[in-house]
């Protein structure tokens, strides 16, 4: 695994704290939307969808570094929408690093090469840029819907890793993904030179145009394992290995949907960053309003039903793996032989 | 399946609740028809059933809000805006850039 140790110490003694302190829910990434707006418009996307006022709409960075303060997660991760469209991107991860937040800024890469050269960020080792890869070229271009972005975010991840920041890839698989190709996509990702890779599968989003590509749990067992059985040494993963061995079937977690809680220009969102079934006003109503027995999958709710993806379950695996010995060992075993 | 254009006739089949809730999930503008009559277009990103006055919040045409109206004082709410959500398949894109693809090559 490639999380960094400072960053694995930070969540660890964060964890430890929320448990000591006998608190039940606690927020592990705040997932932070200060825009809807996108260059792109990928099939599989619930997030740009909105009528014209609300696309042109972004939050303050006051309004950013409010819901940071309020929610308190150690982990802070930027999607939108593109982030790099957000006018005060640079000034926001600034403050974020000034707060020592772990970053992850989530960007389809096509203004990174020029944010870069324009000085926009600084490297820190409190920033990642998490660049949205779905595959080798055709695959990737085919899922987002138009050719020539695969090049253009392997170039500047050339550029970024030359500049000395922190890069990591993030993966959304569909249905019919081939784990053949995907194993070959982790070699060429790890071939750039990318600090390690994020994956998940793909989103059910009622919203999101393309309904029929989305993984239902027994397809998500079967692709992960083909895919990451065996799983080459030099392959680093920047996520829980629990998680992924839950992705590939041999782990039976429950979600955690307060552990990535999200806030966009609507508010808190309840109850996770996939499902949109209202809003709260502050971070303290969204943790104590909500009706979380709804949701996940023991409580039969039917849009939890296939649901899989990192936001829910990540969390989950990270406090598994302080919860008990056993999941501390496991962790421990994985991240190490890097074997899942 | 879109509900782009629908005016809905709120009665025995149909409750005001139940419309509510279908402009909250529209990904589109609607028109929000107040019992006094008067009308506020906007994008309806909110609504809480369960606060002790329900209520849905909005943002309006030129992008003002959130605006806060008591489902109370909500006669109807007509789906005039675009639905953005509607179209854009990926299986249309994949076909378009066959077609691109094909015409690129020029003719066999
Ligand atoms: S790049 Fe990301 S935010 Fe933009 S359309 Fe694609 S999935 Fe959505
Ligand atoms: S399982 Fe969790 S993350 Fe998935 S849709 Fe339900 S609440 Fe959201």
């Amino acid at each position: 695994m490639s999380v960094p140790l400072s960053q694995m110490w930070t969540v660890a003694a964060y964890v430890l704290k929320q448990k000591l302190s006998g608190r039940k829910r606690y927020p592990l990434v705040l997932m932070l939307e200060p825009l809807f707006r996108c260059n792109l418009t990928c099939a599989g996307c619930g997030k740009i969808q909105y009528p014209a006022q609300i696309l042109k709409k972004h939050l303050t960075l006051e309004q950013c570094l409010k819901a940071v303060d309020e929610c308190g997660a150690p982990v802070v991760s930027i999607p939108g929408g593109e982030p790099l469209m957000y006018p005060q991107i640079g000034e926001l991860v600034d403050a974020l690093v000034k707060r020592r937040k772990y970053v992850y800024l989530c960007t389809n890469a096509l203004l990174l090469k020029e944010k870069l050269e324009q000085g926009v960020l600084r490297p820190s080792r409190y920033v990642s840029l998490s660049i949205h890869m779905d595959g080798l070229r055709e695959d990737h271009d085919e899922a987002v819907c138009r050719d020539g972005v695969y090049d253009r975010a392997v170039e500047a991840i050339k550029e970024a890793l030359r500049r000395g920041f922190r890069v990591t890839t993030n993966t959304t698989l569909f249905d019919g993904a081939s784990p053949l190709r995907m194993r070959a996509f982790f070699d060429e990702m790890m071939g750039l030179g990318v600090e390690g890779m994020m994956l998940s599968p793909g989103y059910s989003y009622s919203k999101a145009p393309d309904q029929e590509h989305f993984l239902r749990r027994g397809r998500t067992h079967d692709l992960f394992s083909k895919m990451l059985s065996n799983a080459r040494k030099h392959w680093k993963f920047n996520q829980s290995p629990l998680f992924l061995q839950f992705l590939m079937g041999k782990r039976d977690y429950e979600c955690t949907p307060w552990g990535n809680p999200t806030f966009n220009l609507f508010g808190w969102q309840r109850p996770c960053y996939l499902l949109q079934e209202g809003f709260a006003e502050s971070f303290q109503e969204l943790m104590e309003s909500t009706r979380w027995e709804r949701y996940g999958r023991k409580s039969g709710n039917e849009k939890c039903q296939d649901c899989m993806v990192h936001c829910g379950y990540e969390a989950t695996a990270v406090d598994d793996t302080f919860s008990s010995w056993k999941g501390f060992r496991d962790t421990l075993v994985a991240s190490i032989t890097g074997r899942l | 399946m879109t509900l782009q254009g629908w005016v809905p006739e709120i009665g025995e089949f149909l409750t005001l609740a139940e419309v509510i809730d279908l402009a909250f999930d529209y990904r589109g503008n609607t028109t929000v028809v107040r019992v006094d009559g008067t009308e506020i277009e906007g994008y309806v990103f909110n609504r809480n059933r369960d606060a002790p006055e329900p209520f849905i919040q909005i943002f309006d045409v030129a992008g003002n809000g959130p605006i806060r109206i008591p489902c109370s004082e909500i006669r109807n709410i007509r789906f005039t805006g675009r639905d953005m959500a509607a179209g854009n398949s990926w299986q249309a894109w994949l076909e378009r850039r066959e077609r691109e693809k094909a015409e690129k090559a020029g003719p066999a």
